[in-house]
């Protein structure tokens, strides 16, 4: 006997109707976006209303916090508007993942900010739908691009039916390496390391002593592992890469998997952080900063952070080891051009707007725009010659090593030039060996099956 | 005045709602379907692919890998949150002292934003830093289990996290559907001497069929829906082994940029969520036709 008032009938369609709602919402999830840009716009200038008459634009960034986390853009914004008050610019930011997407969703909608950084990957496929503007003619108008190297905008042209296009240019250098603690070296008798031998010797060491070697943090920051990649080069990715992307080589093969057997070498012996499952990068960072750790995997972006902290006086840059089974050239560092900052090609439509936005570029690698990151720990991405103070010791230990007689930098990042699905299995394949999931092998094969 | 009864005026009533729903669920659920069935990325042009996308995810590890993980959750939702939530129903109904607050207590979780019952809750089961794993080497462990971050306990994690966030919610429905059963019956059953368990058998539970009915199906379908507990606990990792269905499909879709993928993921999860669902008000359907 039912006690219910609703009839059988009624009563089934009810609970087959919030059944098939409930699980649509998962369909739902992928037909809708995350947030979009535009959504509570941190305005540089302190959230002060543009004046009457003042250009608006929006810098769309890659952090949540603009003004903590990525002080270099923020005080070059600042200093711009001081220098041009009839411009106001929106600084906006997300985690990395969220602003990747939401560039994307706003890409498609119609409503991508004016100015943004994003990933090359994406990038490329943005400027072939047309929705990037050429630089060109901006970098060309006054002579802004003699003070490139050739190398810092090479990355960022693709090519059009109308010849190529300059859809980005360099956010900021991405010099990546080891920060290392020598007072955490020097505590245990060790000295800096230059060998993957010295490396392996010192995490054996610190090891033992239950001190983490190499602080990281894998939880949704795969993408961490910068020193490892420079590593790559070291086992001559650079020279493969190309035949890899044509199918005329493999991922698998046994100059990579030298290197990867190395990776393995240091996860046994206790190299990295022993939560680097579970902690992200930002945590990572934490762990060396607050000396728990001697050395981190990281770029001259965190040297601010670093010289700040109670290690900055201790703290050297390392560009990583050489091997003496590796390919070719082993005296690398990575001194590559970063993600790009790009500009929408629907807001050069407005005469105003672009006029604002190609004086603020202009102003961004200018001498005075490129102090301001050297002021901040960032290598200049034009041909200035920076002054840095002598307090920024982490950061001189930067320019130190990519101003090593007989040193070198690759042309890119071996992630900056592969496909999203191909890097990501890249983070993967360098990761999974370090928390111990894939064999080196195995880890080879997972970035082989992309290429494939 | 004039009555507003005509089957024409009635649907120009229902009309602007229907156009709104359509605009903003039908429309993106139909257009993810026909993108499973292309190569779409993130831009560009994308061309008919057939039941490619789908043919894949049979040689995709890490597709099998998120099933297994939502499987297991929704298993472990099913056995522990709904008699769970039943139990704290049956407890808390009952005219005890402060019962009011704990039922307050009980379903406060469930107002705290997903993302920092994560946060809260890495605090808790990492596996090296965390509150768990610190009592349990007090308590002469000397390798206590790595609960998030490993290949094996994530997805067991995770379910209980959910159990413990989501039990509030379902214990409050259980709640009010004991409220609503009628006291004569209840009291004349006491009288023919069904008490304790007895009743609870074969009058408590019998009655509260719909109910039991209603809060399974939210469970399963909510079970499908998990994405930011596994974004705040696990990151997916390692490398995606302790992704779920959808956490795979926003990784396939906004990670990777493989839109065609993704939406065949999105797809996937959906019938499967719905083809639970079904299942189980099948099975309760038989089981009332039997009864």
């Amino acid at each position: 006997m039912s006690t219910h008032p609703l009839r059988p009938a009624m009563k089934r369609r009810t609970l087959i109707g919030s059944a098939a709602a409930g699980a649509a919402l998962a369909l739902g999830l992928a037909g809708c976006g995350g947030s979009v840009p535009g959504e509570d716009p941190t305005s540089a200038d302190g959230g002060e209303p543009a004046g009457d008459g003042a250009v608006e634009i929006t810098l769309s960034m890659q952090n949540p916090n603009v003004e903590a986390q990525d002080p270099a853009t923020y005080e070059i914004v600042q200093a711009f508007m001081a220098e041009n008050p009839d411009v106001v610019i929106h600084v906006e930011g997300q985690t990395v993942d969220e602003h990747n997407q939401a560039m994307q969703i706003a890409a498609q909608s119609g409503t991508l900010p004016e100015i943004f950084w994003v990933y090359n990957s994406l990038a490329t496929q943005m400027a072939d739908e047309g929705y990037l503007a050429d630089l060109g003619p901006l970098l060309d108008s006054g002579d802004l691009r003699a003070s490139f190297p050739e190398s810092m905008l090479s990355g960022y042209v693709s090519d059009s039916s109308s010849g190529p296009v300059q859809y980005g240019v360099p956010y900021q250098g991405l010099v990546t390496g080891f920060f290392v603690n020598t007072d955490i070296l020097a505590e245990y008798g060790l000295a800096q390391p230059a060998t993957f031998e010295d490396l392996l010797a010192v995490a054996e060491t610190l090891s033992a002593e239950g001190v983490t070697t190499i602080a990281k943090g894998a939880n949704g920051t795969s993408f961490s592992v910068w020193a490892f990649l420079t590593m790559l080069n070291r086992y001559g990715y650079e020279e493969r890469i190309d035949a890899i992307l044509a199918g005329e080589d493999s991922y698998v093969n046994e100059d990579f998997l030298r290197l990867y057997e190395h990776i393995d070498e240091l996860a046994e012996a206790g190299a990295f952080s022993p939560n680097v499952s579970t902690q992200d990068y930002v945590q990572a960072v934490e762990e060396y900063t607050s000396g728990n750790a001697a050395m981190l995997d990281a770029g001259v972006w965190a040297a601010g952070q670093i010289q700040e902290s109670s290690v900055g006086a201790a703290t050297t840059f390392w560009a990583g080891p050489t091997f003496s089974d590796g390919v070719g050239d082993q005296q690398l560092y990575m001194n590559a051009p970063s993600a790009p900052l790009v500009v929408s090609a629907a807001a050069m439509e407005d005469e105003e707007v672009a006029a604002a936005v190609e004086r603020f570029l202009a102003f961004y690698y200018s001498d005075t725009g490129q102090q301001i990151l050297v002021d901040n720990d960032q290598t200049p991405v034009t041909t200035y010659e920076p002054q840095v103070d002598e307090s920024q010791t982490v950061f001189s230990s930067v320019l130190d090593v990519i101003n090593a007689d007989g040193w070198s930098s690759p042309e890119a990042q071996p992630d900056l030039v592969i496909s999203a699905e191909q890097s990501s299995a890249m983070y993967d394949s360098i990761y999974g060996v370090i928390q111990g999931v894939f064999t080196p092998g195995e880890a080879l094969q997972v970035v082989q099956d992309t290429f494939e | 005045m004039r009555w507003l009864s005509r089957p024409w005026q009635l649907a120009g009533m229902v009309l602007p709602a229907l156009i709104i729903y359509s605009l903003y669920f039908t429309y993106p659920v139909v257009y993810s379907v026909l993108q499973s069935f292309t190569d779409a990325k993130a831009f560009g042009s994308s061309t008919i692919v057939g039941a490619e996308n789908y043919t894949s995810m049979v040689d995709d590890p890490l597709f099998w890998s998120s099933l297994r993980n939502t499987a297991i959750i929704l298993v472990i939702s099913l056995c522990l949150l709904l008699p769970g939530a039943f139990g704290l129903a049956l407890l808390l109904g009952r005219r005890i002292r402060g019962a009011g607050v704990l039922r307050t207590m009980v379903f406060a979780p469930n107002v705290v934003a997903p993302i920092l019952i994560g946060l809260i809750w890495v605090f808790i089961l990492d596996p090296h830093l965390g509150l768990l794993n610190e009592l349990l080497r007090l308590v002469g462990v000397a390798e206590p289990p790595a609960w998030i971050g490993g290949t094996t306990l994530s997805p067991y994690s995770i379910g209980s996290v959910y159990v413990w966030q989501t039990v509030g919610f379902i214990m409050t429905i259980f709640y009010a559907g004991l409220k609503m059963l009628p006291g004569d019956v209840m009291e004349a059953a006491e009288l023919d001497g069904a008490a304790g368990l007895k009743r609870l058998r074969y009058v408590t539970v019998p009655m509260l069929r719909e109910t039991i009915g209603i809060t399974t199906v939210l469970v399963i379908t909510g079970s499908f829906k998990i994405f930011e507990l596994v974004v705040q606990l696990t990151g997916g990792g390692p490398v995606h082994l302790s992704e779920t269905l959808v956490s795979y499909t926003y990784h396939v879709t906004f990670g990777l940029q493989n839109y065609g993928y993704g939406m065949a993921l999105a797809v996937i999860t959906s019938v499967l969520g719905v083809a639970v669902a079904l299942g189980y008000l099948a099975f309760l359907r038989r089981k009332a036709t039997a009864a």
